[in-house]
């Protein structure tokens, strides 16, 4: 070990491998990031956006921990958007729509700055490997990089296929080659590969939209930062949005026998969140409209993201598809769309560490383990690069709970669950959704972002000190009584439109009603002094008390049986009642708790019963 | 290996990879007696016991010489193979008839387990059957009540829930509330696609979800009725002819139990078959003002049992002027008889009561074809023949709970709610959650920019 050239190789410096190298080195290692060109650093190659619903969650955890992509997409960000605002808190979903190439410029930068950390242009020919597992990587140019850990951050690139309707050629985004021989080498090693596929949309000029017919939409004033190191945001333009004719229908089924999704030359699965618009128009041949969005990709580029469109349809399709939207007639393509094939690594093959179980010094995170989105890649290649630190130190590793935030339920859904399409986050696959929303993502996670050594203590302080102003207005609403005389009444009327008729505290009171809350704002003791979005919060979570009350006792119930364990020599094929089904998956994922094993798919309440008691029998010493 | 634990409900709960035999028929002297077999070794067990017997030849009888370990004959039988996984438990399984004398049956069994395979737990089958997928837990659950079926209408009941028709009952329920709840995320996740939370199609679901469940729910006495017996009570006063007209319906019908020991102060219960279906007879103490408390609590105990009775035949005898108080129940089926007609003026007395002589007989046809009708009318609201158990009441009278305080008004909340009680469903069947949500979202709506 003593001859490793660093702690850490990380290969691709895409969102995964921007993440992982730069907590790594914020964290004292030695990193060396690999990528094909500078230039592609932290490059988004398809929606010009950060966040949303699901999304935004992510980078508001990730900005809790100390993670890099909240920051880069306030700066970067040129619109700002809360999704969901009319909702509750919990899901609230920040959206900032990016300039891409300032947020490229402000990731190199940053990763450029940083002590200890190394960026080789160079591509990656092999992995180094002796008996135990990987050691580091070789480059086309010969040059060997020894490291303890070795992350994997390919994202599409490994045996990359473009697809343009019946053109199919080599390549891992746009314009550049992908990674042949690396995917062979995985599976060498024994690794499972799966192929998926995904899409993007063409792009357009912006001086040949038709701007008259199109719809404006800007963004949230006051718009609203990611992150605690953010002071303001500014939006700084509008985007359009229009819809898609009915006639589109009869252009796209005309030539559905050239698009390579439905002649079969695509065989890799897709995200049904994010179809094609030939897929739309097959599967929902009921809705005579699709909507489309005209995003800017930038303040200094033509270049416009149509978000609906998404097509691998050849280019004379893609041109009379969109030439026939309202607004887009005179549309000049600077971008067609494509879809890209590639493999991924079958993410049930890594530990809650991201290391590979059978590979040791080999871990992954990103598109090539299986997720979609940059948010997903950036949350994944954060923990990556953090436990490859602490594992190095000989420290444990850094797992969240599906319980304590979306970053746990991503790698806990990844990790045990079977996925038949590239898996992005929903504010639906988080059981305790309610307890998870975007206001309380620092209260959960910043302390542990401190001790990672990647949050400054005097912010936690400051933070902290917004969460303790919350809870003490939230319990002035609970002790305020209010009585149905006839002055409170009367005010309470012309104040807010409520009836007051018998005695009720404030949260009794906005248990039970909508109530705009900036109206009665300087009524409530405190609540006139909290932000906006304070405000909003506190009154926001009265409704959810029930339910976050039951949350926490069913958390109490999971957290007991993540103190069962279950040995890595345990083997469930012995163990009599359990179904074929279940001893399959056990043997699959080799689930380390009794928690995790519930998480299963196929996994039942008399199938844990058994094992909780052949657990238990099996400390007795039998 | 682990040696087996003591504890019962690991046990009870355990089945599984071995190979296990059991006699399946009752113990005891009989023509025929049949063995079960199931599990993996099930050819080799064949193998040893019965040579020459060809597993591949599924779902055909076959003619077999056993032989013990020693290979000494033990009896000529049919044998049945069911190769998986087309088999009860959906493992290979084999059947024997062997000849029904114990020694045969312990012999073919001792042989099986010098084989390899091992006593079965009671139940296993069944439980290994729900273990691979071939029954759900629903459909277990009534296996059991339909070997133990002691009427026609308990074995219907158990049929039914046998052949699937609860779980039917169960999954559309599922279905609807999974298709409630992907519309709800789908407004959650997907708001800025154009899916608006619609608060009326949601509480209009929820309320047909609601009506489900409720509709379950009402079918809870009458499978209770059908389990347990409908209960018939007998009052009146004292000396009307409870007990006489008592023990004439148990001697006329097909008793099930013979009645219990015990003064006319207490209740004296038979249970008859009436119509094909179970019911308890409580033959009570006469309804007399008194000062004696034993006689008073008899007819403190009357009162009760009339109370709770799903019927009531009630009794007025012609030699009495004042028609009897038993507080009678709203919606309680009231048999009302006019009772010792032999004794009175010859007429047919006051309308609305049926005249009866358990001395003469006359009548008595009248009340039986009378009796028979409220039986059956006590188990008629049984629609589609489903019924639910206890487990089942409780796990919906959760998930009614759930829909009914779900706050709907905010759409975070109702998903909560509907996820709740979408999960208190699943229970019945022993399921956990899946994908299944997402994957109803993306089938029903169109998302994606």
């Amino acid at each position: 070990m003593a001859s490793n050239d660093y702690d850490l190789v990380v290969v691709g410096a895409g969102h995964a491998g921007c993440e992982a190298a730069a907590a790594a080195a914020r964290m004292g290692a030695a990193v060396a990031v690999v990528t094909l060109d500078r230039r592609t650093i932290a490059q988004m190659p398809c929606n010009p956006a950060i966040g949303g619903i699901g999304k935004g969650h992510l980078v508001a955890e990730l900005d809790a921990l100390g993670g890099l992509q909240g920051w880069a997409a306030d700066r970067a960000g040129i619109q700002f958007k809360m999704l969901n605002a009319s909702r509750g808190p919990a899901v609230w979903g920040p959206r900032a729509q990016c300039d891409k190439a300032r947020y490229t410029e402000i990731m190199a930068r940053v990763l450029g700055g940083l002590r200890g950390l190394e960026i080789i242009e160079s591509e990656v020919v092999g992995l180094l490997s002796d008996d135990v597992g990987v050691t580091g990587v070789r480059l086309r140019d010969g040059r060997l990089l020894r490291a303890r850990t070795t992350i994997l951050t390919t994202g599409t690139f490994l045996g990359g296929v473009l697809h343009s309707g019946e053109e199919s050629r080599p390549g891992g985004r746009h314009g550049e080659r992908p990674s042949i021989g690396l995917g062979a080498e995985l599976e060498g090693l024994g690794l499972e590969l799966r192929r998926f596929k995904t899409g993007t949309p063409p792009r357009l000029r912006m001086s040949s939209l038709d701007v008259e017919q199109l719809e404006v939409q800007g963004g949230d004033e006051p718009p609203r930062a990611f992150s605690w190191r953010t002071r303001k945001v500014t939006n700084r333009i509008e985007c359009w949005v229009t819809r898609t004719p009915e006639r589109i229908q009869g252009i796209i089924k005309d030539n559905l026998h050239r698009s390579p999704l439905f002649s079969g030359v695509i065989e890799g699965v897709g995200p049904r969140y994010c179809p094609s618009i030939e897929d739309k128009i097959v599967r929902f041949p009921q809705h005579r409209e699709h909507t489309v969005f005209l995003e800017p990709e930038g303040l200094t580029t033509e270049s416009v993201y149509v978000n609906g469109l998404s097509t691998s349809l050849p280019a004379d399709v893609q041109e009379a598809v969109v030439h026939a939207v309202p607004g887009l007639s005179r549309a000049e393509f600077l971008r067609y769309g494509y879809a890209v094939e590639y493999d991924m690594v079958a993410p049930g093959q890594v530990g809650k560490d991201l290391v590979c179980r059978d590979v040791p010094g080999l871990a992954l995170a990103g598109q090539v383990l299986g997720t979609s989105g940059y948010e997903e890649a950036a949350a994944l290649g954060f923990l990556a690069g953090v436990n490859a630190v602490r594992a190095g130190r000989g420290e444990d590793a850094f797992v969240l709970g599906r319980e304590e935030a979306y970053m746990g339920v991503l790698v806990d859904d990844l990790v045990l669950r079977e996925h038949v399409e590239p898996y992005r986050m929903f504010t639906s696959r988080a059981e305790h959704r309610l307890l998870l929303g975007i206001d309380s993502a620092r209260e959960r996670l910043m302390a542990r972002g401190v001790r990672l050594g990647l949050v400054r203590e005097e912010v936690f302080h400051v933070e902290h000190g917004r969460w303790k102003d919350r809870r003490k207005v939230r319990s002035a609403l609970e002790e305020t009584r209010l009585n149905p005389d006839r002055a409170t009444k009367e005010t309470l009327r012309e104040m807010a439109g409520i009836e007051l008729k018998t005695p009720s505290s404030w949260a009794g009171l906005l248990r039970r009603q909508d109530v705009d809350v900036d109206r009665i704002a300087e009524a409530i003791p405190g609540l006139g002094e909290l932000s906006e979005e304070d405000r909003r919060i506190v009154v926001g979570l009265l409704r959810y008390d029930g339910y976050l009350a039951r949350h926490r006792r069913e958390i109490d119930r999971v957290r007991r049986l993540r103190y069962v364990e279950i040995s890595r020599s345990f083997d469930p094929s012995v163990v009599p009642g359990l179904s074929r089904e279940v001893v399959e998956q056990l043997q699959r994922h080799r689930p380390a708790t009794l928690a995790e094993a519930e998480r299963l798919p196929g996994m039942t309440p008399a199938a844990i019963a058994i094992l909780a008691g052949r657990l238990a029998r099996g400390t007795e010493g039998a | 290996m682990a040696k087996d634990s003591s504890s019962g409900w690991s046990s009870a709960l355990a089945g599984g990879a071995d190979t296990v035999v059991a006699r399946s028929s009752p113990a005891g002297r009989a023509g025929l007696a049949v063995i079960r077999v199931s599990g993996g070794s099930t050819r080799a067990l064949a193998a040893a016991v019965c040579p020459g017997l060809n597993m591949d030849r599924g779902w055909r009888a076959a003619l077999v010489e056993l032989r013990d370990a020693d290979g000494t004959p033990i009896d000529q039988a049919v044998a049945l193979p069911y190769p998986a996984p087309r088999s009860y438990t959906g493992e290979d399984m084999l059947e024997l008839m062997v000849h029904g004398s114990p020694w045969i049956v312990v012999a073919t069994i001792d042989a099986l387990i010098a084989a390899g395979g091992r006593q079965a737990e009671p139940g296993e089958f069944t439980r290994r059957a729900v273990a691979n997928g071939k029954l759900d837990l629903v459909q277990a659950e009534a296996v059991n009540e339909l070997a133990a079926a002691e009427t026609a209408a308990q074995a219907r009941m158990a049929q039914a829930q046998v052949s699937g028709s609860l779980s039917r009952e169960f999954s559309g329920l599922k279905h609807a509330l999974t298709d409630l709840l992907a519309g709800l995320e789908a407004s959650l996740d997907f708001s800025h696609h154009e899916i608006p939370y619609d608060r009326r199609g949601a509480i209009a679901e929820r309320e047909r979800c609601l009506e489900q469940i409720r509709a379950l729910l009402a079918t809870a006495t009458a499978g209770r009725r059908v389990r347990e017996g409908v209960r018939v009570a007998i009052v009146g006063p004292a000396n009307s002819g409870k007990s006489t007209l008592f023990n004439i319906l148990v001697g006329r019908e097909r008793a099930i139990v013979s009645p219990h020991a015990g003064t006319t102060r207490d209740l004296v219960e038979a249970e008859l078959e009436i119509a094909g279906v179970r019911v308890v007879l409580q033959d009570t103490a006469g309804l007399e003002t008194s000062s004696d408390p034993v006689e008073l609590e008899g007819i403190r105990r009357a009162r009760g049992a009339a109370a709770e009775a799903d019927a009531v035949i009630v009794m007025w005898p012609v030699d009495r002027d004042d028609e009897p108080d038993v507080g009678e129940r709203e919606g309680q089926p009231m048999l009302r008889i006019r009772s010792k007609v032999d004794l009175g003026p010859g007429d047919d007395g006051p309308s609305g009561w049926m005249a009866l002589s358990c001395r003469t007989g006359r009548g008595m046809d009248d009340l039986g074809r009378a009796l028979e009708g409220v039986v059956s009318a006590e188990v008629v609201d049984l629609g589609g023949h489903v019924a639910i158990a206890e487990r089942h009441r409780y796990a919906l009278e959760g998930a009614r709970a759930e829909l009914e305080e779900g706050d709907f008004e905010v759409p975070e909340l109702a998903a909560e709610a509907v996820r709740t009680a979408l999960e208190s469903v699943r229970e019945l069947f022993g399921e956990v959650a899946t994908e299944e949500i997402l994957d109803r979202v993306f089938s029903s709506f169109c998302i994606g920019k």
